[in-house]
């Protein structure tokens, strides 16, 4: 039957960009940290080189990223109103204190880092772990929460996110530890160890994103209607060239096999890998927020 | 008597699509350009001689259990005990989280404002005993307000005598704008170029 749409009212955009922006950045930020207590937290001595620049990223970015929030809110004067009325039901309300305290916890974890006095740091280390698990995990509640929208609601999304932040946080690192050999040492010798093990960590988070963003789509292909319609925006309609080619092909799965082929695991192929990685966990972050919104809702 | 509960009954074989509601609301709640309230969507359906036109108006559903309260961060969006969400202009923060989470798409920001904003059925009428301003000027009568747990008033008998239903019951949110005679062809009419 010829069904014509003659008049109806357009949604605005809800999230948008800035809060695509966001979750890129709290997850960089909590990836980052992750890496850099596998030395200063648990004692893995081949991590150390990332010990402090982890921390330093951790900080910076977590500092950069409420900026997006705030230039999102309507009403960015009023954001004290978060702590001062809290709503326990709303994730929102769980981020405006995971998002002072966590950023806190990272300043005395580098302080005590760099005091060199390495029993604290390994204190503040551990206390940031479930913090920068929490402050990546809550964004992903806030999207699973938001019920209106089949992409996003699903038990999935917090997963989702801390595996794709752990993903985005081991390519910084490999981009780091790159640029700081390559540059800031003085025998400009790659620590082709560290590199190598970083590699491996990144193909095995890669590949357990891959097994997440699959079973969210086989799941949404064959759920309700405004499922289905979700999994066809991304694999068929405007959204299948971010989705499809950017985000899994250029962003996951080329990356892998470089990083699983010794032959391609050089410097070089590492280098473009971690950035192809990061542009991807962006698109992923760009393909969930505005993809979710895309499809009207009446 | 029991408290009242509020409700909105939508009766489509009446509705003329002539959005005289839409204007009203614009006109009583001084709704900015470019935003609303309270619409009427439109569609055609068929082909000649065959065709018809389908009417959806859409307001906030009031809902009984409303996830625009629950993950409002500085509970701004509240419910009454008459069943009526309102949001506080002072406490939001235009952080659009309801606006992302309500299924029915009802809430706007305003644009001069920058807080979130949407259809109240009139509270400031109600509490002073008059119909929201859309139900005084439905030229069809096709919109009922009234008191739910009344089962005198006019809201409470249509819905016992007639067939009722409500836009997308999966969600959970327990909407309370009923409609008689709702065409889900419109309700699932999207526009061109959106899957």
């Amino acid at each position: 039957m010829n069904v014509e749409l003659l008049y109806n009212i357009h949604l605005e955009e809800t999230f948008g960009l800035y809060i695509a922006i966001y979750f890129y950045l709290t997850g960089l930020s909590a990836g980052s940290f992750i890496m850099s207590t596998l030395s200063y937290g648990f004692g893995l001595k081949q991590f150390k080189p990332l010990g402090k620049v982890g921390v330093v990223l951790a900080t910076i970015l977590l500092v950069i990223a409420p900026v997006a929030l705030l230039l999102h809110a309507g009403q960015p004067l009023k954001v004290w109103h978060l702590f001062a009325y809290i709503n326990p039901t709303s994730p929102i309300s769980w981020g405006s204190f995971l998002l002072t305290l966590y950023p806190i916890n990272c300043l005395i974890y580098g302080y005590f880092m760099f005091r060199g006095d390495m029993k604290r740091t390994r204190i503040f280390g551990l206390i940031g772990i479930p913090l920068a698990i929490m402050v990546h995990g809550y964004t992903g509640f806030i999207l699973a929460i938001a019920k209106a929208r089949a992409l996003w609601n699903t038990a999935l999304m917090p997963i989702l996110f801390l595996v794709s932040a752990m993903v985005s946080g081991i390519a910084m690192m490999i981009l780091v530890s790159i640029i700081k050999d390559r540059f800031f040492s003085k025998d400009h010798k790659q620590n082709i160890p560290l590199l190598n093990t970083l590699a491996v960590m990144l193909a095995g988070f890669i590949v357990f994103d891959l097994f997440l963003v699959l079973s969210d789509v086989l799941v949404l292909l064959t759920s309700h209607s405004e499922a289905k319609e979700a999994a066809s925006l991304l694999l068929y309609h405007s959204f299948s060239p971010y989705f499809v080619f950017v985000e899994n092909i250029f962003g996951k799965i080329i990356p892998l096999t470089i990083m699983v082929t010794p032959r391609f695991r050089t410097v070089t192929g590492m280098t473009i890998g971690a950035i192809m990685v990061m542009i991807g966990i962006f698109f992923m972050r760009y393909v969930v927020v505005l993809g979710g919104e895309h499809i009207p809702l009446i | 008597m029991s408290r009242p509960r509020y409700g909105f009954l939508i009766d489509l074989r009446r509705c003329i699509g002539c959005h005289t509601c839409s204007v009203a609301c614009k006109n009583e709640n001084a709704v900015p350009l470019g935003v609303w309230r309270s619409w009427v969507k439109q569609i055609e359906k068929g082909e000649y001689p065959n065709v018809t036109r389908s009417f959806l108006p859409l307001l906030c559903n009031n809902c009984k259990d409303p996830i625009c309260v629950t993950v409002c961060p500085t509970f701004a969006s509240q419910q009454r005990e008459d069943g009526i969400v309102t949001i506080d202009p002072h406490r939001c923060i235009g952080c659009r989280y309801c606006m992302a989470a309500c299924p029915y798409g009802v809430r706007f920001i305003n644009p001069i404002l920058q807080i979130c904003q949407k259809c109240d059925w009139c509270v400031h009428r109600v509490e002073r005993g008059i119909q929201p301003a859309c139900v005084d000027a439905c030229p069809s009568n096709a919109r009922v307000f009234g008191d739910l747990n009344d089962p005198e008033s006019d809201i409470a008998k249509m819905i016992a005598d007639n067939s009722v239903s409500v836009l997308k019951p999966i969600m959970g949110t327990g909407p309370q704008a009923y409609y008689i005679a709702l065409d889900i062809t419109a309700v699932n009419a999207k526009s061109e170029g959106q899957e």
